[in-house]
């Protein structure tokens, strides 16, 4: 009972946070307006140059534009969803709080530090891509000839789950590496930005060096991929057993869980740069 | 530029290349990434040629060189978006910039060449090695095809720039430019072709962009590179390129004078 009421205030914390931040975005309108635009043109400039170039070449290895469409939908609906839950802890944002003293702040206000975090950088103009992503993914689940049960509805909106805890957990790990080296850790970029790109064409077009070591090293496969393969009704690689499909709303949790335990340990370390 | 002006604008130059070199960190794992999307683009790529032999134009060997090479120019193109004078603006240091008895845009002309020259050494020949070794990238054929594919490659460049300068120049008039850059920026890759070779796009997106600057950013010298265009069809495409860097110095001279001007009125 006592925790439900922590949580409870914490959550209104965080939305008097971002209250604040999202007043504060539109103030230059007309600028919010064309950065909110062109936050949706990167997304629709890539979304289009694939397909515009489809028709073109049939398929991509037995794909159609609307399976394809699927998988990037939820891909980058997943990761904008968490760019705008977890962007306070992205790399660049934590370590400019650190080296200008503001997370010294932070530390010092009796509010919990992650909820601090989480409201400190709320980038409203995402929002658009995220309009944009679930257009991608509406076109694509109506283009896919499968009946459709509640079950795929559920599986799907758990990969989506999955992928925000995910991605969210590797965001939080790579803010907790700014503690020790302030500089923004850019290798964490291929495994976020990257992550993205990767999953969001079908898996079997990478070469099973590749296929396998984001399958079975880092368990990419298992957000998305594995999931609309089941979907869709086609057959898991390397003969895995059906129950992989669902998996992805179980490893991201545990993902950001772990994320968390690293991030308390960086915390209880941190000593600040004498800001 | 006065006799004395391109000694300035090579020492300018100069010491912009040399500035790159002191960061080798960023700049490895500034390979590491543009490396891993590149191998990204081309499984996907590999993937939609199939087992057809040329689509377009392009042989499957073809286009895993454009990948390559469009990853190998990120760094030195700035195609990721360039923000130097927008910070100039909005700080100020522009003032003290035009107290020098030099020519603006020039110096700033003279200053992104060696930053991308520097950007190309560091960058951009690992990458490609790294790209030819591992994925067998085409490379010019004869003399004309590497005089050609130099020449347009410079081009690119110029025409890069001037497109960033102006850009670059909403800062004189919107205190948050950003925005403004971020749109042009997501125009240009698809324009340039970095996205994907502009010869696959539809017959009416090609025609729409051969009206714009934007192939000549990049598509073009890749192009020539591969020998999709050469000849008297090279030499052409050159031709665009250099018409289109004139015409754009010439509206980039002009939106930087106004934008100086309305700096004078503001008193900034």
């Amino acid at each position: 009972m006592g925790r439900a009421v922590i949580m409870l205030g914490d959550l209104r914390l965080y939305a008097l946070l971002l209250r604040a931040q999202i007043r504060s975005q539109g103030v230059y309108r007309v600028s919010f307006a064309l950065d909110a635009l062109a936050a949706a043109l990167i997304t629709a400039t890539e979304y289009a140059a694939f397909a515009l170039v489809l028709p073109r070449f049939g398929s991509l290895s037995g794909w159609t534009l609307g399976e394809v469409s699927v998988l990037y939908g939820l891909a980058e609906l997943a990761f904008v969803l968490m760019d705008l839950l977890f962007g306070g802890f992205d790399a660049p944002n934590l370590s400019a709080h650190i080296r200008s003293g503001s997370f010294s702040t932070f530390l010092l206000r009796p509010a919990p530090l992650p909820v601090q975090v989480f409201g400190s950088d709320f980038a409203l103009r995402r929002v658009t891509r995220v309009v944009l992503a679930a257009g991608i993914l509406w076109y694509g689940v109506s283009q896919v000839a499968v009946p459709w049960t509640p079950g795929d509805v559920a599986l799907l909106v758990g990969s989506v789950v999955g992928m925000i805890c995910f991605f969210g957990g590797l965001f939080v790990i790579g803010g907790t590496l700014t503690f020790w080296t302030v500089d923004s850790v850019e290798a964490m970029n291929v495994l976020t930005y990257g992550g993205r790109a990767l999953i969001s064409y079908p898996m079997d077009i990478y070469g099973s060096l590749l296929r396998r070591a984001f399958t079975y090293v880092i368990p990419a496969a298992f957000l998305s991929y594995f999931p609309v393969l089941h979907v869709l009704h086609r057959p898991l690689p390397d003969g895995l057993p059906g129950w992989a499909a669902f998996v992805s709303p179980v490893v991201g949790p545990l993902m950001l869980a772990a994320a968390f335990a690293f991030w308390t340990l960086g915390v209880r370390r941190y000593q600040g740069t004498g800001t | 530029m006065r006799p004395s002006g391109l000694a300035l604008a090579v020492s300018v130059a100069r010491l912009g290349f040399r500035r790159q070199f002191a960061y080798p960190q960023a700049a490895l794992w500034g390979i590491v990434t543009n490396g891993f999307f590149g191998v990204l683009r081309i499984a996907i790529l590999v993937a939609l040629f199939g087992a057809r032999p040329q689509v377009a134009g392009y042989t499957v060997q073809a286009a895993v060189t454009y990948a390559g090479l469009t990853q190998t120019l990120i760094a030195a193109l700035a195609l990721f978006g360039w923000t130097d004078f927008m910070r100039a603006v909005h700080r100020g240091e522009v003032v003290t910039d035009l107290l020098r008895p030099h020519d603006l845009l020039g110096f700033h002309a003279a200053q992104d060449a060696g930053r991308a020259a520097g950007q190309f050494v560091l960058r951009g020949l690992p990458m490609l090695a790294l790209f030819a070794v591992g994925f067998g990238a085409v490379w010019p054929a004869g003399v004309e095809g590497w005089v050609t594919t130099v020449l347009s490659l410079l081009l690119a460049w110029a025409l890069s720039f001037a497109f960033r300068f102006v850009v670059n120049c909403a800062a004189f008039w919107s205190p948050d430019a950003v925005g403004i850059g971020r749109f042009a920026w997501a125009l240009w890759g698809l324009g340039c072709g970095f996205l994907m070779p502009l010869a696959f796009f539809p017959a009416w997106l090609q025609a729409a962009l051969a009206w714009t600057p934007f192939p000549g950013m990049l598509n073009t010298p890749v192009e020539v590179w591969l020998g999709v265009r050469t000849g008297g069809d090279a030499w052409r495409a050159l031709g665009a390129q250099l018409a289109w860097t004139v015409a754009l110095y010439a509206l980039a001279q002009a939106v930087l004078a106004r934008g100086l001007r309305r700096l004078e009125i503001h008193g900034g």
